[in-house]
């Protein structure tokens, strides 16, 4: 116990006097919540319109007027086919409408009137929302307008309620989930190298000289590095809900509990990695391959789980975070849901276990030869 | 009593073989010196015997355990001082000696440990911020915490002072009881040969275990003996100083150093050093850890800035004309400074590029030097796995490339046995009879003979300078590791 005890001092003190750690736990949370609040922008934006009228009648004006009034659209008329072509290539305007000469005629006959509508197919996502918006905008006019009353009663009647998420910020989940890729980085990264700076530097031989038990060796290196992780993701939710206003609908002690059972597997990960290899550089790339990536990318942070190809849906089922970011998403979001909690606990657990047990064997207490 | 009973030992790496077919006896009270060439297979023993590395073959028992199944109760009445010192280097004086204590279960009392070490002023300095010479009293400290029956010390003396030395030495016997044994590797023959038991190593065999005073009476003796022992050396004419070409000059010192001075905020780290180095001449720069050697050095290369005076190469500034006065001068760095990835072929073609041998003269050049070193067996492989003997003879072929008229050696032949040594020192006293000037800075007293002139230094200033003779004379001493201990300690008054 002494022994253990006199490990995680060490432990710490070394921490403190490590800058690098220091960085990764409190500065990079810090920034990573600041680029994904003010950076990244997965909403809706306003889009930049050209409209072109070719229909002479008066009240379609009005239907010129009404993209104006959007707070989706800025809307830019123009008068030649020409300019308007000019504005795409440019990149000036996101897509075009053209009303043709017709529009009002047909209209006024019942039958259904023809709307031209130019996206930018190399930006997808914006060509989404110039097509959804402008047929939103048209439609919208359509039952204001004196066409109405050509139009039939519709059958379905659709009304929208956005649940757990009511303005669609896609900040609120966003901002939990970067937390799980700074404790990626503190259980994978920052751990990876520990096991491995012992054996370059030759301390781990003065310690196998010593009466060090194996468990001490692990829970020394074990014990610190959760604590660390734990202070660091106090942290986190203290950025995301105090000072940024991430709403929580969750109950703490169910977030930290899981958020440990989190961090103990990737800790796993970590000092497996470290263990096996006994070299800080190779440890930290192969951490970030198989640790920080795919915390980023395929755990459904980034790109929907059920939308990646079936292998890599297969795949993602041994990663820990992608367990941790259903997890912490519904947490924040739609409080706590015991079903979820309970999955997902159980397979983190179960990770956690079979990786504290491959650390345990892959700790040398013999030097290799 | 024996501490230590090895029977037909044997321990392979892939296909190497480090230790073949050993057997061995330590006596117990005993201090005995652990001797031989690189690649011996001095450190695979000392790790088998504590059972850190398991044996392939034979039998150990150390104090009556045996250290591949009670391992645990072995090493708690041992201590083991590896090569590295196995300190934590983020961790301050105090707190690596509380691990320790912790480790082994000790008490916290280091006061009589601190003042014997002469640590107590700097016990909240970080290890890594310490001297070479008080890491190693530090790790001593470590390992010595507990009393252990039994000691084992990876090579504690390479890369520092006489001064340092003689501190080491002083603090194992005073530290230990008369029944405490201790095992010493080492590469200096004149401690091993002032032990009471020396063991020779050569191939993984045992070729020599008895007293050092058996063998010879004097510890220059000794040294020609354990040479002799390990299959003799032949002075053989340098091949590397009969192909270097001789440079033609006018001046009359190639190497000049103007009232050198680097200051850190109020510390002088060195101040107002001049001298002045003839055309191939050997200057030796001589002094404890920390007296502003290496800052001398790097200054005199280019490497760092002084805060005031200049160097000049070949009656260049190396100020104001950096690139070209390096043009002129092969340096030989403290650690193993070339790409331990390429081979040895590729570092050789790579240095001779950066020394601008132009592409066609390149192949040439690079074969002539493998051809002249002897590389013709290892060209191809990497210069990582290489012996420690062919890595210095490496970084030496690396600075010849380009043929200067002036060589930089940064303790050169640290960590390197004594057969190495000779044939090192074989090639740098005739490249200086060639003419090349030679700027040297060494912790052996053996080395320090070869030097015509010496530069005594400590404390960031030249305290002695003159050829060993005079710095002899004026100590009144007979060797050169007195002269040294006696100047510095009188000027320290």
């Amino acid at each position: 116990m002494k022994i253990l005890t006199a490990l995680i001092k060490k432990e710490f003190l070394q921490i403190i006097r490590d800058p690098s750690s220091i960085i990764i736990a409190f500065v990079l949370p810090l920034l990573s919540i600041l680029i994904y609040m003010y950076g990244v922008n997965l909403d809706s934006v306003k889009v930049t319109l050209g409209i072109k009228n070719d229909d002479a009648n008066s009240e379609i004006s009005t239907l010129v007027k009404s993209f104006g009034h959007s707070k989706y659209v800025n809307s830019i008329v123009f008068d030649n086919e020409k300019d308007l072509t000019e504005a795409i290539t440019r990149s000036k305007i996101k897509g075009a409408v053209i009303i043709p000469n017709d529009f009002s005629t047909k209209l006024s006959r019942a039958q259904a009137g023809d709307l031209l509508i130019i996206t930018d197919g190399s930006e997808v996502n914006t060509a989404n929302y110039v097509q959804s918006y402008s047929t939103a905008i048209a439609n919208g006019w359509l039952n204001t307008s004196k066409f109405q009353r050509f139009t039939p009663t519709p059958v379905v009647n659709s009304e929208l309620r956005v649940w757990y998420n009511q303005d669609l910020n896609s900040h609120y989940f966003i901002l939990p989930g970067s937390i799980s890729v700074t404790m990626t980085l503190i259980g994978i990264l920052l751990t990876a190298l520990v096991v491995a700076r012992e054996w370059e530097r030759g301390t781990m031989e003065a310690l196998l000289s010593t009466r060090v038990r194996k468990i001490d060796i692990v829970l020394g290196k074990y014990i610190p590095y959760f604590t660390l992780g734990m202070v660091s993701m106090m942290f986190n939710v203290f950025l995301c809900v105090g000072i940024f206003k991430v709403p929580f609908r969750g109950n703490y002690l169910v977030l930290f509990t899981v958020s440990a059972l989190f961090l103990f597997t990737l800790l796993g990960v970590g000092l497996t990695i470290s263990s096996k290899l006994k070299n800080q550089f190779l440890a930290s790339q192969v951490s970030l391959g198989i640790g920080f990536l795919p915390a980023l990318l395929l755990s459904g942070l980034m790109f929907p789980i059920n939308s990646m190809p079936k292998f890599f849906q297969i795949l993602t089922g041994i990663l820990p975070p992608r367990y941790f970011i259903t997890f912490i998403e519904s947490e924040f979001m739609a409080g706590t849901v015991w079903r979820l909690v309970f999955v997902n606990a159980v397979f983190l657990t179960v990770l956690g276990l079979i990786l504290f047990a491959l650390v345990y064997k892959s700790t040398d207490m013999r030097l290799k030869g | 009593m024996q501490t230590v009973r090895i029977n037909n030992l044997t321990k392979t790496f892939n296909k190497t073989t480090a230790i073949d077919n050993l057997s061995l006896d330590i006596e117990k009270g005993k201090i005995t010196g652990l001797i031989g060439a690189d690649g011996a297979g001095k450190t695979t023993l000392i790790r088998l015997i504590i059972g850190l590395l398991l044996p392939d073959k034979g039998d150990i028992d150390i104090l009556g355990l045996n250290p591949f199944t009670q391992k645990p109760e072995l090493v708690s009445k041992i201590g083991y001082m590896p090569q590295k010192f196995g300190l934590y280097e983020d961790l301050t004086v105090i707190e690596n000696l509380r691990l320790y204590a912790d480790l082994k279960s000790q008490p916290y009392d280091f006061e009589k440990m601190l003042e014997f070490t002469s640590l107590t002023p700097f016990q909240d300095r970080l290890a890594g911020a310490l001297s070479g010479g008080m890491k190693q009293k530090l790790g001593l400290a470590c390992t010595l915490l507990g009393t252990p029956e039994f000691l084992l010390l990876d090579e504690p003396s390479v890369g520092v002072d006489p001064i340092s030395r003689r501190d080491l030495m002083k603090m194992v016997r005073d530290m230990i009881s008369p029944e405490t044994t201790v095992l010493w590797s080492t590469a200096y023959l004149d401690e091993a040969h002032s032990f009471d038991t020396a063991v020779v190593l050569d191939k993984g065999k045992c070729i020599y275990n008895g007293k050092p005073h058996d063998l010879a009476s004097t510890p220059q003796e000794f040294e020609e003996k354990v040479i002799e022992l390990m299959g003799g050396y032949k002075n053989e004419p340098s091949k590397i100083a009969q192909n270097y070409t001789p440079i033609d000059y006018e001046l009359e010192c190639s190497v000049v150093a103007d009232n050198l001075e680097k200051k850190y905020g109020n510390f002088y780290a060195v101040k107002n050093n001049s001298f002045c180095i003839k055309r191939g001449e050997i200057f030796g720069l001589l002094g404890p850890n920390g007296a502003g050697k290496s800052t001398s050095f790097k200054m005199m290369c280019g490497l760092a800035k002084p805060t005031s005076g200049t160097a000049r190469i070949m009656g260049i500034d190396i100020l104001e004309n950096p690139a070209k006065a390096r043009s002129n001068l092969g340096y030989m760095a403290q650690k193993f400074s070339l790409y331990g990835q390429l081979t040895v072929r590729q570092n050789l073609e790579f240095f001779a590029a950066a020394y601008g041998i132009g592409l066609l003269d390149r192949k040439k050049r690079v074969d002539e030097i493998i051809e002249v070193f002897d590389f013709q067996t290892v060209q191809d492989q990497k210069s990582e796995d290489l012996p420690l003997g062919f890595k210095q003879r490496l970084s030496l072929a690396c600075a010849l490339i380009h043929n200067p008229p002036i060589l930089f050696l940064d303790e050169p032949t640290s960590g390197v046995d004594v057969i190495a040594r000779r044939e090192f020192w074989n090639h740098i006293t005739s490249l200086a009879k060639k003419g090349v000037t030679i700027l040297v800075t060494t912790h052996f007293m053996d080395e320090a003979e070869f030097c015509d002139r010496i530069s005594l230094f400590y404390k960031g200033e030249a305290i002695a300078v003159g050829s060993p003779e005079e710095l002899k004379q004026q100590a009144h001493t007979s060797t050169m590791e007195d002269a040294f201990i006696t100047l510095i300690k009188e000027s320290g008054k």
